[in-house]
């Protein structure tokens, strides 16, 4: 098990890297049609140009939530800021 | 045009007056759209497109009559969001900025349930008996929270001062998520929201307030979000009545929303509760018979 400042750090990058992720696969979803979008994504769909703002939207706020929690881990006062 | 047959100008205002009423007070907007013209006989359907882009105005209506009416509130909210980014923490005595990312931790599981499930839950449940059942239910759910509420801390705290003690991060996320509930027509989204603030701790009064502070958000997104079909081709025909229903919308979520805060400084969820129930169970009979 890590000790609790490193497990306190690898939070705060996981939040990072998590956050940083999905407003990129937010910005595919806006940029993208169904049909182009990566096999693995939900929605990818052969033959449809619909674009899934609504996945993107999801996306995207997702990672926002991600990079102001690892934000606010990185401040002076963090046990105020968790649930 | 079509839309311009299917929907007359009294009938947009009629129904803007219902949805300005019924998003604010806790019995269901989107279950009163279904089930009223279903009664009046009135050829509208919860999931044609030329509906769908008319409720979007009556919506954006309501979510700017809530910004106007708590706007001080907003602004102050706002401004301890930017303090506490600012300083990277939250600080105790700064109920502004609590309140205002328990509203964004409410806000975030809503939206994305929201996003997630309204097309899917709107064309599942869209036939006026199951809207008149889930209205039924949805009095069941308000009574529940009231025999089941905590009792509130009687403080002389400001009213945001009080929220942001009463309500944890787990509590604003479960209150939040119960507004997805509304995605169903007949479940309420301030009902839900209502009533898990009551099982959190607040008054019915803090309850009511956090209910709309959590809405303006939510209402006002998904309305821009589709403010697009409005403006576009699927608005053809249909903007004049939009207009019209999305004024008398505004309207009477103005009176609602200024006859509920002082309701609820006395007052409890149960009429809503009891009004539901028999309503919803009247226009069950009455639609299975």
């Amino acid at each position: 098990m890590l000790p609790p400042v490193r497990n306190d750090r690898f939070l705060t990058i996981l939040a990072l890297v998590v956050g940083i992720l999905l407003i990129v696969v937010a910005v595919v979803y806006w940029a993208l049609p169904a049909d182009d979008l990566p096999s693995f994504f939900p929605g990818h769909q052969a033959g449809s140009d619909h674009h899934h703002v609504k996945h993107g939207i999801a996306a995207f706020l997702l990672g926002a939530a991600c990079l102001v929690f690892a934000w606010f881990r990185t401040g002076p006062k963090r046990t105020t800021t968790t649930a | 045009m079509i839309a311009a047959e299917l929907i007359s100008y009294p009938q947009a205002i009629v129904l803007g007056l219902l949805q300005g009423v019924t998003e604010l007070f806790p019995v269901s907007s989107l279950g009163h759209s279904v089930i009223l013209p279903s009664l009046l006989g009135w050829n509208i359907h919860q999931n044609d497109q030329y509906f769908l882009t008319f409720l979007v105005a009556t919506h954006l209506a309501t979510a700017i009559v809530l910004l106007i009416f708590f706007w001080r509130d907003w602004v102050r909210i706002l401004r301890g969001l930017g303090r506490s980014l600012r300083d990277r923490s939250i600080d105790p005595a700064d109920s502004d900025a609590k309140l205002g990312w328990l509203l964004v931790v409410g806000t975030i599981p809503a939206g994305i349930l929201g996003l997630a499930l309204e097309h899917v839950l709107r064309k599942a449940f869209a036939s006026p008996t199951s809207a008149a059942i889930f209205l039924t239910l949805n009095g069941v759910m308000l009574a529940g929270a009231e025999l089941l509420r905590r009792r509130a801390p009687v403080t002389a705290d400001e009213d945001d001062v009080r929220i942001a003690r009463t309500v944890s991060w787990k509590g604003s996320a479960l209150v939040g998520a119960a507004q997805a509930l509304a995605l169903i027509p007949g479940f309420s989204r301030s009902g839900a929201a209502m009533g898990g603030g009551l099982l959190v701790g607040l008054s019915h009064k803090d309850a009511a307030r956090f209910a709309f502070l959590l809405a303006t958000p939510i209402i006002g997104a998904a309305a821009l979000l589709k403010l697009p079909e409005l403006l576009g081709s699927a608005g053809n025909g249909v903007r004049g009545q939009a207009l019209a229903g999305a004024l008398a919308s505004a309207l009477t979520a103005w009176f609602s929303v200024r006859f509920l805060m002082r309701f609820f400084e006395t007052r409890t969820l149960t009429p809503f509760a009891v009004y539901c129930f028999v309503a919803g169970l009247a226009c069950t009979i009455y639609f299975v018979s």
